[in-house]
């Protein structure tokens, strides 16, 4: 059975280190722990400098700690490589052509 | 991609105790998404209906898997009895799969000869997840200490993977529960209607 992941780990991976949410908004330089409660309820986005220090901080990668997140964005690329694609069907082939066609047809296929 | 899509659905256990309930989230074997203990005051089976249903909101779960508190020789209080009855309802309500185990069948997952003490249960299973239960192991109970409360979070931990091993027992073991719940509700309210009665 095939399930979306959830927006994100924060808070597995959180507990992991035995850290509390006040603990883990000092180390993103936050003022209290509220910001990192709506992280992980899922009621806002963190920043890529944000993502990046969770990234720092639980030595996970962004993808593996957002991946319901990465899955959205991924899916949006890979829908928008495949109107490009169809943008760049009626130009003259070349190899810059032809290699980016490729290019982009591995991007559209690699979510459906 | 199959990264991002686990192939297990996700798994909601829950494990009532006297100060309220430990859950655990489990995506598959190996992930272990979210544990703890809820604890609850003033009414309890009102608080943790209340938490539960957040929980399911906030999760998402495929399964939720409880104790199957109905089971023939099962001592769990009328409380604990009455609170199954309505998170199975609850289930239901959310489109989500529900599973029960008894004690029994649970420790023949962990344990070949079906025998063992929760402790040896807990230690089995922060074992199994070192990193985030092992600092949680409360330690052996001695005759003279009340439970302590972290092993809810232990227990629900085992009643997920009972699901994840012995799910199709307790499907079938489900469609013989409704006949049961739908017995002992008539029972009750037999007996409520009695006692109106007589007063």
């Amino acid at each position: 059975m095939a399930l979306p992941q959830l927006p994100n780990y924060l808070r597995s991976n959180r507990k992991r280190l035995a850290l509390s949410q006040g603990e883990v908004a000092f180390l993103l330089g936050s003022q209290s722990g509220a910001r990192v409660c709506r992280y992980e309820r899922f009621v806002c986005e963190p920043s890529l400098e944000t993502a990046l220090a969770c990234e720092a901080i639980f030595k996970r990668s962004v993808s593996e700690l957002f991946p319901g997140l990465y899955q959205k964005v991924e899916r949006e690329v890979a829908a928008r490589a495949g109107a490009l694609a169809g943008k760049t069907d009626g130009r003259k082939p070349t190899r810059q052509t032809a290699r980016k066609r490729e290019a982009l047809a591995d991007l559209a296929t690699l979510i459906s | 991609m199959n990264k991002i899509f686990p192939k297990y659905p996700r798994i909601l256990a829950i494990a009532p105790s006297t100060r309220g309930f430990g859950y655990a989230v489990l995506e598959g074997h190996k992930e272990l998404v979210d544990w703890g203990v809820k604890s609850v005051t003033g009414d309890k089976n009102a608080g943790s209906m209340e938490k539960v249903e957040e929980m399911i909101a906030h999760y998402d779960p495929q399964v939720m898997v409880l104790e199957d508190a109905l089971a023939k020789g099962s001592r769990r209080s009328a409380r604990i009895q009455a609170l199954t009855k309505r998170l199975i309802a609850l289930a239901e309500s959310r489109a989500v799969k529900v599973a029960l185990f008894s004690q029994k069948q649970v420790r023949r997952v962990f344990f070949a000869d079906g025998c063992g003490t929760k402790h040896a249960l807990a230690e089995i299973i922060a074992k199994r997840f070192p990193e985030e239960l092992g600092f949680r192991l409360p330690p052996r109970r001695r005759p003279w200490m009340s439970e302590d409360y972290r092993i809810a979070i232990f227990d629900a931990t085992a009643l997920a993977f009972a699901y994840l091993y012995r799910g199709p027992e307790a499907v079938e073991a489900r469609q013989n529960d409704r006949h049961r719940i739908a017995e002992s509700v008539k029972k009750s309210r037999r007996n409520a209607g009695e006692r109106g009665r007589s007063l």
